[in-house]
């Protein structure tokens, strides 16, 4: 389990994140909604132990972040890395041994490419499988339907849902509500760096038509579109 | 086009600021140090003229990238594109065509504005993608990177210890360890994402252990045939080629550390200084290296304690 105790984060004089109180228990997928900037990735980051922050983050493990898979946005790939050395590298990292890449390559890439040269969803198709392979106990996984094609999004989704049954923790951020809808068993509404609303799945749908309202409201007539 | 060019001042006026120098200083500095490398080059070979148009169109080749262009193209109609590359051909093209008429080589210069505004015809990628072989794949990533940027480098070396064996010159053979030893250290000096420090399951004391063993394993494999040829064709030097192969151990770890005192930043100009400082009296490698390692290991624990 984790436990995050009145979170905030500060840059500068600019509060990014104001007293979060969450927690996400072992073998549940948690959906992280809100629109960009409320600090979605910030929360993830600050869970990750990648920024300093004020409040409290516990956990079941000694040091949380041996045991999480971390997949960002926009993952970063050196320049002469080919797939497969990717792989190996964030495995090298957590000294577990691959023996059949292949066998884990279930996107189907090319890894013997420089990893650099991937379009978007490859890239994100590859940092997820690294991380699968690291064989991590909790997840957090900012974005991963982004800019991957249908295939792949049924391909992911099904793997949240394998994890959850292998008991795993699973913190999802989507734009895309539907595969939320679809895998989370709680979703958490973001606005301003605050959880402003904690929904449960049988109120998923009451939530999305709520979101919809709000979210388009009268924006596009603002537009005066001709 | 009066706003892409004034966008580009902009943004290669903003590059210079953030790489730390003042306009006026970087305004003073870049065509004076043009101009020496030039006087240089033209005092040093006969094929100098030809060599200037060559390294101008490698200048210049860096707008035929096609994503870029693909974006202009978007954005302006055909005609203000082919003009708008034309103009950039040229300007990127002008310190070398001030200085070919400086020298009076007039048929360089119609040569190279031809060439250059040929040249907005043309899109291709300066970038080659084809995955080159590299010995420590199983151990990315700084010598996997590393060693597919300057694989070139270690055959010359390699030949550079045949020839010092061939004419008896110990020098060249040195020459030529050192020039491996400085290549491996280049692989250190580019900072990594943090996210790749991050990921590792270590204590900082166990990662920096793990980049030196890597590093001098790496390094000890790449020297092993110069520093065996010479070993053995001068073997009244052995002790003097050990000396150098361990200096190039030492300055190695020294680098690694001094990557990691100021991660996630660049090392940074005092670093340099140090490091420089050392090249007068190596042995003071052994003050600067634990203090770098104890600034390493700080730095180190917010992301791996």
């Amino acid at each position: 389990m984790i436990k995050i105790t009145n979170l905030s984060k500060f840059y500068g004089k600019n509060q990014v994140l104001n007293a979060i109180d969450l927690e996400f228990e072992k073998g549940k997928v948690y959906g992280i909604v809100g629109e960009n900037g409320a600090g979605k990735t910030t929360l993830f980051r600050c869970i990750s132990g990648l920024e300093t922050y004020k409040g409290d983050i516990q956990s079941d493990f000694k040091k949380l972040k041996d045991h999480l898979g971390l997949l960002l946005t926009e993952p970063f790939f050196f320049s002469k890395i080919t797939g497969k050395e990717y792989i190996q590298l964030l495995a090298n990292a957590r000294s577990i041994e691959i023996t059949d890449m292949e066998k884990g390559n279930i996107f189907d890439l090319p890894l013997e490419q420089y990893a650099s040269t991937y379009s978007t969803g490859m890239k994100k198709k590859l940092a997820l499988t690294a991380i699968l392979l690291q064989e991590n106990k909790v997840f957090i996984l900012d974005e991963p339907f982004n800019g991957v094609d249908i295939q792949s999004n049924l391909i992911i989704s099904r793997i949240i849902s394998k994890l959850k049954d292998l008991d795993k923790t699973v913190i999802i951020s989507s734009h895309i509500f539907s595969t939320l809808a679809e895998t989370c068993d709680e979703i958490f509404l973001m606005k301003d760096g605050e959880i402003i609303r904690k929904v449960k799945q049988a109120d998923f749908n009451k939530l999305e038509t709520e979101m919809k309202a709000f979210t388009i409201g009268n924006r596009i007539d603002m537009l005066d579109l001709k | 086009m009066k706003t892409y060019f004034e966008l580009q001042f902009k943004m290669f006026n903003r590059n210079i600021i953030a790489f730390g120098l003042p306009l006026l200083i970087a305004y003073t500095l870049i065509p004076s140090v043009f101009i020496i490398i030039s006087n240089y080059l033209f005092s040093k070979t006969e094929f100098a003229s030809y060599l200037y148009i060559f390294v101008a169109l490698g200048f210049i080749s860096k707008s035929s990238e096609p994503k870029r262009n693909d974006f202009l193209k978007s954005i302006y109609n055909k005609m203000d594109y082919f003009k708008l590359r034309a103009v950039e051909n040229l300007i990127y093209s002008l310190p070398f065509l001030i200085f070919l008429a400086y020298k009076g080589l007039y048929l360089y210069i119609i040569a190279l504005s031809i060439l250059a505004i040929s040249m907005t015809v043309f899109n291709f990628n300066t970038n080659l993608n084809i995955t080159i072989p590299t010995p420590f794949g199983k151990k990315p990533f700084e010598f996997t990177v590393g060693f597919r940027k300057t694989f070139f480098i270690f055959p010359m070396a390699y030949f550079l210890t045949y020839i010092s064996i061939e004419v008896g010159n110990f020098n060249l053979g040195v020459f030529s360890m050192v020039m491996i030893g400085i290549t491996c250290m280049s692989y250190y000096s580019k900072i990594e994402n943090e996210y790749f420090v991050w990921s590792y399951n270590v204590s900082s004391k166990e990662f920096l252990s793990e980049k030196v063993k890597t590093g001098l394993l790496n390094f000890s494999l790449l020297s092993l045939p110069s520093l065996m040829a010479l070993g053995i064709f001068f073997f009244n030097e052995i002790g003097i080629l050990l000396i150098v192969l361990f200096t190039c151990y030492l300055y190695l770890v020294t680098i690694i550390f001094a990557k990691y005192a100021s991660f996630p930043k660049e090392m940074n100009i005092s670093q340099g200084i140090l490091i420089a400082g050392s090249l007068l009296f190596p042995p003071i490698l052994l003050f600067i290296a634990p203090f770098f390692y104890s600034q390493s290991i700080k730095r180190l624990n917010s992301l791996l304690e």
